[in-house]
């Protein structure tokens, strides 16, 4: 499929403790990111978009854990890194943008602080040449007046300039990947398109690959090459953004589409036009998780957990899949 | 602000007329001073010369207008005790107090704030577990009983530190000091660390919460995950959010300090003004009771004005709000 991944990601699992058991919030998920290359990650609320994203710089807290799986960077293997590594790779190759600019910023440090503390840590720089890329990354997030913008503190802004900023920190020392963990989610919808296209814009700029995780299908159709589907701590679809809206192959991928507008580019409702209800991660199914909800299903559905085969370019764990539909 | 900065200043000194106005009731309704401050001789010359200085011939309103006019001269009236000027007998006593308030304030930093970021960054180490086992001692005890406890170790059995008063005190003009000699300081330590227990307790643990609090907030991931280290992460990035909160606290407590002194000033009779004010309480001494109370509570209302004033120099989040 492809040659050299850039970040690979393999039989990664992920458990929550609870009252001394291990409740499996991430089971078996597999997929790689190709240099430059856009990765789109949608499932419902609670699917384990955002524990995937964080396990892959080792940012879970307890009571979450990873509790198997590999991961390389280039062929660096994340997994088996010490913490000190560790602190190499988080901001210097991967980047991190989180979901909400309000709370995303040290309330009381200025921008132009936070922005340098974390260039200072990755990359060997004077002060002045510290002050000088501070000040270019502020205009280059696409805001005015950027020595202004490096003595104010974070309150001082509203909340685009603010998720401006924030994107402005996950890039400033030039990671090869940036995980976006839905960084627009939280703006207004006129504020998410301007956020997006600057996203759009830097990344050309600066080839950095991206994993944008969101629940927003409009989002992935606009920005990602192609796009990872998660359901109940699984990866249940991946396949090129075109392929997957063209033509699904697992049912709960079908269903999403069904329920969000042709994929334009121009933004998407999220509504699942799905009965029932994603179970949570105390109450699986046996068999495949989405059985109770999934109109294909058949007996075999109860009781065999689907593995994640290839399916035409790209890849769904389902045992019967809807088949390949041509291009109308 | 400019407007919120006089509100308060308004506020401030109608509460200080109100305490004002509750101790001069104090006075003119309990204890009958012509029978205490005249000598049972006394001429009629001498009762009707008193009683205009204290200006019994006045009616009530005129009297604390008179009173509250005294205060703001320095005119304190006088002790039924001693016949003394309350005033100078408050002006005598002040620096104990003041110094005694000082140093408790310092172990409190010195000791607790370390203390305190130790439990919160590394909640789970025995130390950390020691501090806030003791520290419970700090709310649960009572101030007196941990007095005469240090007492019992440090002075009856190690024989470190007297138990009582201040040492030698040195002269500087006005204010007597019993921070320049040995004595006074090995004097001081106790009675300081007694008053402190209380704060220093508040301190490790509002500290801790903070800590763990912020340590637990998305700014802080967000730091992490920008590959920031540890070091940095806790010490500058946790811990200004952290301190900002507790050191205001802290300001909030002097005037508790000063209200606590009582007690421990008598455990080690401390010649300060907690000392008068119980010396004054057995002997029924209402002006200077009185005077007391509205001490306290001027240097109450004050410390609040002040730390409330100076929040916005503090956190830049409060400057646009309040601007
Ligand atoms: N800190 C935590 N403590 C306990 N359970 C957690 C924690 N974080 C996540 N979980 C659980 O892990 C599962 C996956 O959560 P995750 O946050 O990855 O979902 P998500 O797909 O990102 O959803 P959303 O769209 O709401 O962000 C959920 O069932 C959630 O309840
Ligand atoms: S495995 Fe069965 S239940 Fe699961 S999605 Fe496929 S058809 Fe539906
Ligand atoms: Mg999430």
């Amino acid at each position: 499929m492809m040659e050299q991944p850039l970040l690979s990601v393999r039989h990664l699992s992920i458990g929550l403790s609870r009252q001394g058991t291990q409740l499996p919030v991430l089971n078996d998920v597999s997929f790689d990111v190709a240099p430059g290359e856009v990765l789109g990650v949608v499932g419902e609320s609670g699917a384990g978009k955002s524990v995937a994203g964080a396990a892959i710089i080792d940012l879970l807290v307890p009571p979450l854990r990873r509790t198997a799986g590999e991961i390389a960077l280039r062929g660096d293997r994340l997994d088996l890194m010490s913490p000190r590594q560790m602190h190499r790779v988080r901001g210097k190759r991967v980047g991190f943008i989180f979901q909400d600019p309000m709370t995303s910023l040290n309330p009381v440090l200025s921008i132009g602080k936070q922005l340098k503390d974390t260039m200072r840590t990755h990359l060997r720089l004077g002060s002045s040449e510290l002050h000088g890329r501070a000040l270019d990354w502020v205009t280059r997030v696409g805001l005015p007046n950027p020595e202004r913008i490096l003595k104010a503190a974070p309150h001082e802004l509203s909340g685009g300039q603010r998720q401006r900023i924030v994107i402005a920190l996950a890039l400033c020392a030039e990671p090869e990947i940036v995980i976006a963990d839905e960084p627009t989610t939280a703006l207004d919808v006129s504020v998410q398109a301007q956020m997006l296209d600057l996203m759009r814009l830097l990344h050309k700029e600066t080839g950095t690959a991206m994993v944008l995780i969101t629940h927003d299908l409009g989002v992935v159709a606009k920005m990602a090459d192609r796009v990872a589907v998660f359901y109940a701590g699984r990866l249940i679809e991946i396949a090129s953004t075109r392929a997957l809206f063209q033509s699904p192959r697992h049912p709960y991928t079908a269903g999403l589409i069904g329920a969000t507008p042709a994929p334009d580019g121009q933004g998407g409702m999220q509504v699942v036009a799905i009965p029932g209800a994603m179970p949570g991660v105390d109450a699986l199914p046996p068999g495949c998780a989405f059985h109770p909800r999934c109109p294909r299903a058949q007996a075999d559905c109860r009781t065999v957990v689907p593995p994640l085969v290839v399916l035409g370019t790209g890849e769904a764990a389902c045992l019967h899949p809807l088949p390949e539909r041509t291009a109308a | 602000m400019i407007l919120h900065f006089v509100e308060r200043v308004l506020q401030t000194i109608l509460v200080l007329l109100v305490i004002s106005f509750v101790a001069f009731m104090l006075i003119s309704t309990l204890g009958d001073p012509l029978g205490v401050l005249l000598p049972p001789d006394a001429t009629i010359a001498e009762r009707n010369a008193l009683i205009a200085r204290l200006n019994l011939d006045q009616p009530l309103l005129q009297r604390f207008w008179s009173f509250v006019m005294g205060i703001l001269q320095g005119d304190f009236g006088l002790s039924y005790r001693t016949q003394q000027d309350v005033g100078a007998m408050i002006a005598e006593r002040l620096p104990a107090t003041v110094e005694l308030a000082f140093v408790s304030l310092l172990i409190t930093i010195v000791l607790a704030i370390p203390a305190g970021i130790l439990c919160g960054v590394k909640p789970k180490t025995l130390v950390s577990r020691a501090i806030m086992l003791v520290s419970i001692a700090g709310i649960t005890l009572p101030n007196f009983v941990i007095g005469i406890l240090l007492i019992a170790v440090f002075s009856v059995h190690l024989g470190w530190f007297p138990s009582f008063g201040r040492g030698t005190v040195v002269e500087l003009g006005n204010w007597t000091t019993g921070l320049l000699t040995v004595s006074g300081w090995q004097a001081i330590i106790l009675p300081a660390f007694t008053l402190a227990s209380f704060q220093m307790t508040f301190v490790i643990r509002m500290l801790r919460t903070q800590l763990m609090e912020v340590g637990h907030s998305e700014h802080i991931r967000f730091a992490r995950a920008r590959g920031l280290s540890e070091t940095r992460v806790w010490f500058v990035y946790a811990i200004r959010n952290a301190l900002l909160p507790t050191v205001t606290m802290l300001g909030l407590q002097l005037g508790n300090i000063i209200a606590f002194s009582v007690v421990t000033e008598s455990v080690f009779a401390w010649p300060g003004l907690g000392s008068l004010f119980l010396q004054s309480v057995q002997s029924a001494d209402i002006p200077v009771i009185a005077i007391y109370l509205i001490f306290v509570g001027a240097v109450y209302m004050l410390i609040n004005l002040a730390v409330e004033l100076s929040y916005p120099l503090i956190d830049p989040r409060l400057k646009r709000r309040s601007a």
